[in-house]
C-alpha cells in the first residue's frame, strides 16, 4: 500500500481521536468577572465532557469523539445559549444554535466554526444575567393614589365640598340663570328635591315592598 | 418555533411564589460552604503572587473538593470539585514555588489551576491512573515542569509536562511487573520508585532517570527483599531537595530505615517503643537545607527527631531531638530560604525550632480554647523584621474534625470541615425540658382535687416569670411596630418557636461522625459527637436512621451493625454497639407499632437480625431489594420461635435492568382533598394509596428506563411506563408524593407519534394518578370506606387500576435528588425539588408548572385557569433563576435533600446535605399565614390614626351642618 495514504490515514485518524473543541465567551457579560465556578458540558447518549472555565475564558474539550452534542456553558450568574455541535467521522465539527423544548432536527443559525489544527473553535451567546431575587413590593402612597376607587372618590368629594364654594362665588345673575336651568333638568326630580324630602321615592317602604306586603295594608295596620 | 416567550411568562408566574427576597438571605437560610477534610499531604500555604507576600492557604481534601482558603479569615476564596462526585481520599496536589499556579492530579486526570483565581490553566488526559505527581522545581529553561507518574496496566509511565502548556515533553516507559510508587527529583536526576517483586515481599526499586530526555540512567534495588509489604509502608519520599531521601519503617515499627536517593546504601534507626505510627517531614525547596524530622506517635505521646544529610559524604546524622510530649501532636515544616523552621502544636503550646540546633525560637502558649487535639498542621512561619520575632500561624486539623488556625496561641477561625461528607440527615423536634402538653395531659389523669392542686402551684409558680414578662413588653410592642416581619423569638440558645422554624438536623457523616444544627440559629452546629469512629478508608454506611421527638432521640443502624440511640438535645449516646462484619445489616425497616416507631435490622439474608421480632408479631408486608435487584414483599412470621421469611409477591427485573431509583411515599404526606376541580365543575378524583412504591429501571445496553408504580401490599403493578433512549450513565432520579410522581432523566430519542422528531436533552416525567378516567366518577371502588388489595376482585373491570396522566418536559440542566416539600396539613400546593449538579444549586418547581394536566396545543379556558391555575403546555422549562432556592450560594456536592413539615401551614423546611449543608425555608404557595417583611406595621398605625383624625375632624362639622339644615327646613 501507498505509504503516503497509510499516512495519511493515520493522521485523520489521529485527528479525529484527539479532536479538541474549544469554546469561547463573548464580550459582554465580562468573561473576566464570571465565577471559577463557570463550566461547559457537551451531552449525549451516553456521553458527558466537561470542561472547567480557563484564564483566558474558554473551555477546553479534549478526546471529542463523533457525535450529536448538545453544548450548555454553566454559570451561576450568567446564563448561555445552548448550542448544537455535531462531530464528524473525520473530525469536521458543525455548530448550530438549538432551541430547547424543539425537536433536535430544529436547528437555528449555524454558528462559524474555527479551525487550527487540532482543535476546533466556536463561541457561544449569553443570554443575559440571572436574576435571582424578587423585589418586595415597597409601600409608597402613590400605589394608594393611583387606585380608581381613591381618584374616583377624591373627584366626587372635590365636587361635594367645591361646589357649594363656586356657587357662592357667581356672579348673582348668572347664578340665578344657572337655578333656574336645575329646577327644568330632569335630575333636578330626584337631586333638587331630595332636600326638601320631596323625592316621589322618599316614603317609598322599601321593605314592605319586597316583603310582598301593600302600601296600603301596611298603612292599615 | 421560539417558546421562549411562553415558558419565560409562565415561570414568571410560577416565581412569583418561589423566590426569595434579598432581605430573607441569612434569615431563612443557611449554608455550610465546605472544602471536606484537609488530608496532610495535600494541604500547604503557597504564595498565589510571586512578588507579594501574602498567603493562600490550599488543599486537596478527602471529600475531593480543591479549595483555596484565605488563612486570615477562614473564608473560602475558591474551589473546584475535581473528582466527579465525591470522592474518599487521595489525589495529590503540588504548588511550584514562585509560580502563580498550583496542579493537581487524580484518577486518569492532571489539571493546572491559576492559584489565585481558580480558573483552569490547563488539563489533560492519560491512560492509567495517576500514581504521583511532583514539580521539577528545576529544569534546564526558567519555567517549572511537572512529572506524573502513571500506571497502566502494569506499565510504570513518568511524563513531563510542560508547566504552562501541559504538553508532553517526554515520557519514560518501563514494561514490568512493578508496582510504581513515586516519583521524586533532585537538583539532577529523576527517580522513579516502584515495588519489585511479589505481594507481601516486595523489595523497592529506584530507577534514575535523565531531567532533559527522560532518558534512563541507572536502577538499583534498596534494601532486601521483603522490606516493604505494600504501597502503604513506604513512608515519605523527599522530592526537590539537595539529597532527597526514601524512608520506610520494619514491619514491626522498631527501626527506620533511610535512603538517601541517588546513594547505594541505606541507613537504619531505632524508633522509640511502642511506636504506633511514624511520619516524616521535610522541606520541598531545593535551596532549603538538607534536614528532615521523623514525628513517631507512640501509645503515650509523640515525639520528634531532627535528622541532618551529609550531601558530600551521604551519612545522615540525628541532630537532636525534641522530648515526648503526650497528646498526638503535629509537626509541619516550613522553609524560608535555606532555613528550615519545624512548627510542633502540642497540647498546650506551639512552638518553632530551627533545624539547626534545638533551640525554641518562638514559643505561643495555647489559650484553653486553643487547646485542640492536632492532628497534623500546615504552618508558616515569617521571620518579622528586624527582629528575632517570628510570627507563626498553623492551619490544624483536629482531633474533632475542624480546621483550626492558630496564630499567637489564639485561634483565628475554626472551619467544621468534619460536617462534609453526609451520608444521611433527618429532622428532629428541640426537646423541651417541660411540655405543657405533658402537664395538661397529666391533670386530666389525676382526680379533681388533685388535679386542681397541681394547676394551682404551676399557675402560682408561672408567676415568677410575670416581672420579667411584663418588662419585656414595651420593647417587644416597638420591636413589632418597628420591626416588620413578626420576631420569632428573642431568646439565645435551643428553644422552639410558634412557627416551628427552629428545629435540629442530625446529620451523619461518612467518618462516623454525628452533628446536630439548630435551624434557629443560622445552622450552627449544637454539638458534635464521634459516634462511629472509622478507621482510615472505611465509610460509614447508614442504613437506617429514626428520630423519635417524644422521647427525644435519635436512633442510628449502619451496615457493619453500628447501633446508637444519641440524645437530640445534647448528642448523648444513650446505648451503642460499635459493628462487626457478623453483624452485617442490609438494610432496615421503619416499623410503626402501638403508636411507636422502630427500626427493625435486616441481615444480608434479609431476615430480621437479633432477636427483634422474638415476641412480636407483625402484620404488616415489608418490601426489600435481594442483591440480585428483584425487589420483594414478605412478611416475617414467629413459627415456633423461629422467624421465617413468607414471600408474598416478587417483582423480578427483565435480563438487564437494574433499578436506578426507588421512591416511596414520605413519612408525612396529608392530603388536603381527594379530588381535584377541574374548569367545568367537575371532580377528578385523585388515586390515594398510601401503599404505592415507584420503581425505576434502567437497561443500559438497550437504553430504556422503566418505570413501575407497585402496589407494596399485592406486588400489584398498578402502572409502568418505557422511556427510550434513556442514558443510564447519567443520574436518573424519582420522587413520589400525594398522586404523583415524577423522574428525571437525560433522554435521546425519536417521537413515536410519526413526525419522526428527534429529543434530545435533559427530562423531567411527571404523572398524575386519578381514580377514574371519567370526572365526578370514583371508578369500581365508588365512596367505599376502606378497601383491601387482597380481597378478590369482582368487578367486571378487574382490580382497580389508577388512570395516570402523564407529561413531559426538557430542561437546560440535569436534576437529581428528586424530592418533595412537605407542609403540615397538605394544604399548600407542593413543590418539586432537586439539585443540581451542573449550576450547584437547589431547585423549586412549582407544581402548577408541571401539571400533566396543562393543556396541549391550546390554550387554557379561563375557567381552566381560575378552578386550576393551568398554563399552555410548553415542552422546556427555562430554569429561571428565581427559582432557584439556594440563589446565589454554591452549593457543592448534595447527596439527598430532606424536607419536613413547620408548624404554620404555609412553610416547609429543607435541607441539602452531601459535601455542603444547605437548609432555607419555603412557601410553595406563599406566606399567607405569616405577616411578612414586606408588611409595614408603621403604614398601617398611620393609615389607622390618619382615618381616626379625619372622623374626629369631620364629625363636628357633619353635625353642625346636619343641625343647620334642619333649622333652614324648619324655618
Amino acid at each position: 500500500m501507498d505509504l503516503r495514504i497509510l499516512i495519511s490515514l493515520a493522521f485523520a485518524a489521529l485527528s479525529a481521536a484527539q479532536l479538541t473543541i474549544t469554546v469561547g465567551l463573548p464580550a459582554k457579560p465580562n468573561p473576566f468577572l464570571l465565577p471559577p465556578s463557570t463550566h461547559a458540558t457537551l451531552s449525549s447518549l451516553h456521553k458527558r465532557l466537561e470542561a472547567p472555565l480557563t484564564t483566558v475564558n474558554t473551555f477546553n474539550f479534549h478526546n471529542v469523539t463523533a457525535d450529536s452534542y448538545l453544548l450548555d456553558v454553566h454559570c451561576a450568574t450568567e446564563a448561555f445559549h445552548p448550542l448544537r455541535v455535531d462531530v464528524g467521522e473525520d473530525g469536521e465539527v458543525k455548530a448550530w444554535e438549538t432551541y430547547r423544548g424543539n425537536e433536535w432536527a430544529n436547528k437555528g443559525e449555524e454558528v462559524p466554526v474555527k479551525s487550527e489544527g487540532g482543535a476546533r473553535g466556536i463561541s457561544v451567546k449569553g443570554a443575559g444575567s440571572k436574576i435571582f431575587f424578587v423585589e418586595r413590593p415597597a409601600f409608597s402612597v402613590f400605589s394608594i393614589l393611583k387606585n380608581p376607587m381613591i381618584l374616583m372618590g377624591l373627584v366626587t368629594m372635590g365636587i361635594v365640598f367645591g361646589m357649594p364654594y363656586l356657587m357662592d362665588n357667581m356672579d348673582p345673575e348668572l347664578r340665578a340663570e344657572f337655578e333656574e336651568r336645575q329646577k327644568e333638568s330632569p335630575m333636578n326630580a330626584i337631586m333638587g328635591n331630595a332636600q326638601a324630602g320631596q323625592n316621589p321615592l322618599g316614603n317609598f317602604d322599601m321593605a314592605a315592598y319586597l316583603a310582598g306586603s301593600g302600601k296600603k295594608e301596611g298603612v292599615k295596620r | 418555533m421560539r417558546r421562549s416567550l411562553q415558558s419565560a411568562l409562565l415561570l414568571g408566574l410560577s416565581s412569583l411564589v418561589a423566590a426569595v427576597y434579598k432581605d430573607e438571605v441569612g434569615q431563612i437560610d443557611f449554608h455550610h460552604a465546605l472544602v471536606g477534610l484537609p488530608q496532610s499531604e495535600t494541604t500547604f500555604f503557597h504564595r498565589p503572587k510571586k512578588d507579594e507576600k501574602a498567603s493562600l492557604l490550599y488543599t486537596l481534601s478527602d471529600v475531593g473538593v480543591l479549595g483555596a482558603v484565605n488563612p486570615n479569615s477562614g473564608a473560602l476564596v475558591w474551589r473546584q470539585q475535581i473528582f466527579p462526585g465525591i470522592s474518599h481520599g487521595g489525589g495529590h496536589l503540588r504548588a511550584p514555588e514562585g509560580e502563580n499556579w498550583i496542579i493537581a492530579a487524580h484518577g486518569q486526570q492532571v489539571q493546572s489551576w491559576a492559584a489565585l483565581s481558580g480558573r483552569n490553566l490547563w488539563q489533560t488526559e492519560f491512560n492509567g491512573q495517576v500514581k504521583d505527581l511532583e514539580v521539577m522545581e528545576l529544569t534546564e529553561s526558567a519555567r517549572k515542569d511537572v512529572l506524573v507518574l502513571y500506571e497502566e496496566d502494569g506499565v510504570t509511565v513518568l511524563r513531563r509536562l510542560h508547566g504552562v502548556l501541559g504538553t508532553v515533553v517526554w515520557e519514560f516507559r518501563e514494561v514490568s511487573k512493578d508496582i510504581p510508587l513515586q516519583v521524586s527529583t533532585s537538583l539532577s536526576k529523576v527517580y522513579v520508585i516502584s515495588l519489585h517483586g511479589s505481594p507481601s515481599s516486595y523489595s523497592l526499586k529506584v530507577t534514575s532517570l535523565e531531567p532533559a530526555t527522560g532518558g534512563r540512567v541507572d536502577h538499583l534495588t534498596v534494601g532486601t527483599k521483603g522490606d516493604v509489604q505494600g504501597p502503604q509502608d513506604v513512608m515519605f519520599v523527599g522530592a526537590n531537595s539537595a539529597a532527597p531521601i526514601l524512608a520506610w519503617a520494619s514491619n514491626d515499627l522498631t527501626k527506620l530505615n533511610v535512603h538517601i536517593l541517588g546513594t547505594k546504601s541505606k541507613q537504619d534507626f531505632a524508633l522509640p517503643a511502642d511506636t504506633v505510627s511514624v511520619e516524616i517531614h521535610a522541606p520541598h525547596l531545593t535551596q532549603s537545607q538538607p534536614h528532615f524530622l521523623v514525628h513517631t506517635r507512640t501509645t503515650t505521646g509523640n515525639k520528634g527527631e531532627v535528622f541532618h544529610t551529609n550531601i558530600k559524604s551521604g551519612q545522615i546524622t540525628k541532630a537532636y531531638e525534641l522530648p515526648l510530649l503526650p497528646g498526638l501532636g503535629a509537626f509541619s515544616t516550613s522553609s524560608e530560604g535555606a532555613n528550615v523552621y519545624f512548627t510542633r502544636v502540642t497540647n498546650d503550646e506551639v512552638l518553632v525550632v530551627s533545624s539547626d540546633s534545638h533551640s525554641v525560637l518562638a514559643r505561643d502558649p495555647l489559650k484553653s480554647d486553643a487547646r485542640v487535639e492536632a492532628v497534623h498542621a500546615v504552618s508558616e512561619v515569617i521571620k518579622k523584621a528586624g527582629g528575632k520575632e517570628f510570627a507563626i500561624r498553623s492551619a490544624t486539623v483536629t482531633k474533632s474534625q475542624d480546621w483550626v488556625l492558630i496564630r499567637n496561641g489564639q485561634i483565628d477561625w475554626t472551619r467544621s470541615e468534619g460536617l462534609s461528607g453526609a451520608v444521611v440527615a433527618a429532622w428532629a423536634e428541640i426537646p423541651e425540658a417541660e411540655n405543657l402538653a405533658k402537664v395538661l395531659a397529666e391533670e386530666a389523669h389525676t382526680n379533681p382535687l388533685d388535679a386542681y392542686i397541681h394547676r394551682l402551684t404551676r399557675h402560682i409558680n408561672d408567676l415568677q416569670y410575670l416581672p420579667e414578662y411584663l418588662a419585656t413588653i414595651p420593647t417587644r410592642i416597638i420591636e413589632s411596630v418597628t420591626g416588620g416581619a413578626v420576631v420569632v423569638s428573642k431568646t439565645t440558645g435551643l428553644h422552639r418557636d410558634s412557627f416551628g422554624f427552629n428545629k435540629i438536623i442530625i446529620v451523619a457523616t461518612r467518618r462516623g461522625r454525628f452533628y446536630a444544627l439548630d435551624t434557629g440559629n443560622h445552622g450552627e452546629i449544637v454539638w458534635s459527637a464521634d459516634v462511629f469512629p472509622q478507621a482510615p478508608g472505611s465509610t460509614l454506611d447508614v442504613k437506617g436512621i429514626l428520630v423519635n421527638d417524644s422521647e427525644g432521640t435519635v436512633t442510628v443502624r449502619g451496615a457493619n451493625g453500628e447501633y446508637a440511640v444519641i440524645k437530640v438535645a445534647d448528642g448523648q449516646v444513650v446505648e451503642s454497639q460499635s459493628g462487626n462484619d457478623l453483624a452485617a445489616v442490609s438494610a432496615t425497616a421503619v416499623i410503626e407499632s402501638e403508636g411507636s416507631k422502630w427500626l427493625l435490622p435486616l441481615g444480608q439474608d434479609r431476615k430480621p437480625t437479633g432477636d427483634a421480632l422474638k415476641d412480636l408479631t407483625l402484620d404488616q408486608t415489608i418490601v426489600i431489594r435481594e442483591d440480585d435487584d428483584s425487589i420483594k414483599g414478605v412478611k416475617f412470621v414467629n413459627q415456633d420461635g423461629e422467624i421465617v421469611k413468607n414471600e408474598i409477591w416478587q417483582l423480578q427485573l427483565l435480563p438487564g435492568q437494574k433499578i436506578a431509583s426507588i421512591a416511596k411515599t414520605p413519612a408525612h404526606d396529608p392530603i388536603a382533598s381527594i379530588g381535584r376541580v377541574l374548569g367545568d365543575r367537575s371532580v377528578n378524583y385523585k388515586y390515594l394509596n398510601p401503599n404505592v412504591v415507584v420503581i425505576a429501571a434502567i437497561d443500559t445496553t438497550a437504553s430504556a428506563l422503566s418505570v413501575y408504580l407497585l402496589d407494596t401490599v399485592t406486588g400489584q403493578l398498578l402502572a409502568s411506563q418505557v422511556h427510550e433512549g434513556v442514558d443510564g450513565d447519567k443520574d436518573i432520579s424519582c420522587t413520589l408524593s400525594e398522586n404523583w410522581y415524577s423522574c428525571a432523566f437525560f433522554g435521546q430519542y425519536t417521537l413515536n407519534d410519526g413526525t419522526d422528531r428527534d429529543i434530545k436533552g435533559y427530562q423531567v416525567v411527571v404523572s398524575d394518578l386519578y381514580e377514574s378516567p371519567a370526572a365526578n366518577d370514583r371508578g369500581p371502588l365508588g365512596d367505599a370506606e376502606t378497601f383491601s388489595p387482597l380481597d378478590p376482585v369482582d368487578t367486571p373491570t378487574g382490580v382497580p387500576l389508577p388512570w395516570v396522566v402523564s407529561q413531559t418536559w426538557i430542561l437546560s440542566e440535569p436534576l437529581n435528588n428528586l424530592s418533595v416539600t412537605q407542609t403540615r396539613q397538605g394544604i399548600s400546593s407542593r413543590q418539586l425539588l432537586a439539585y443540581l449538579p451542573e449550576s450547584h444549586a437547589i431547585l423549586g418547581i412549582t407544581r402548577h408548572g408541571i401539571d400533566p394536566r396543562r393543556p396541549v396545543g391550546r390554550d387554557p379556558s379561563a375557567a381552566e385557569i381560575e378552578a386550576e391555575g393551568l398554563a399552555r403546555y410548553t415542552p422546556a422549562i427555562f430554569i429561571d433563576g428565581r427559582n432557584l432556592l439556594s440563589h446565589e450560594r454554591d452549593v457543592v456536592g448534595v447527596r439527598g435533600i430532606v424536607t419536613t413539615p413547620a408548624v404554620v401551614e404555609s412553610t416547609s423546611l429543607l435541607v441539602a446535605y452531601g459535601i455542603d449543608i444547605f437548609g432555607t425555608q419555603i412557601s410553595p404557595s406563599g406566606q399567607f399565614d405569616i405577616l411578612d417583611k414586606g408588611f409595614n406595621k408603621v403604614t398601617l398605625l398611620a393609615t389607622v390614626l390618619a382615618l381616626t383624625w379625619g372622623v374626629v375632624l369631620l364629625a363636628p362639622m357633619v353635625r353642625r351642618k346636619q343641625i343647620n339644615r334642619m333649622w333652614e327646613a324648619f324655618l
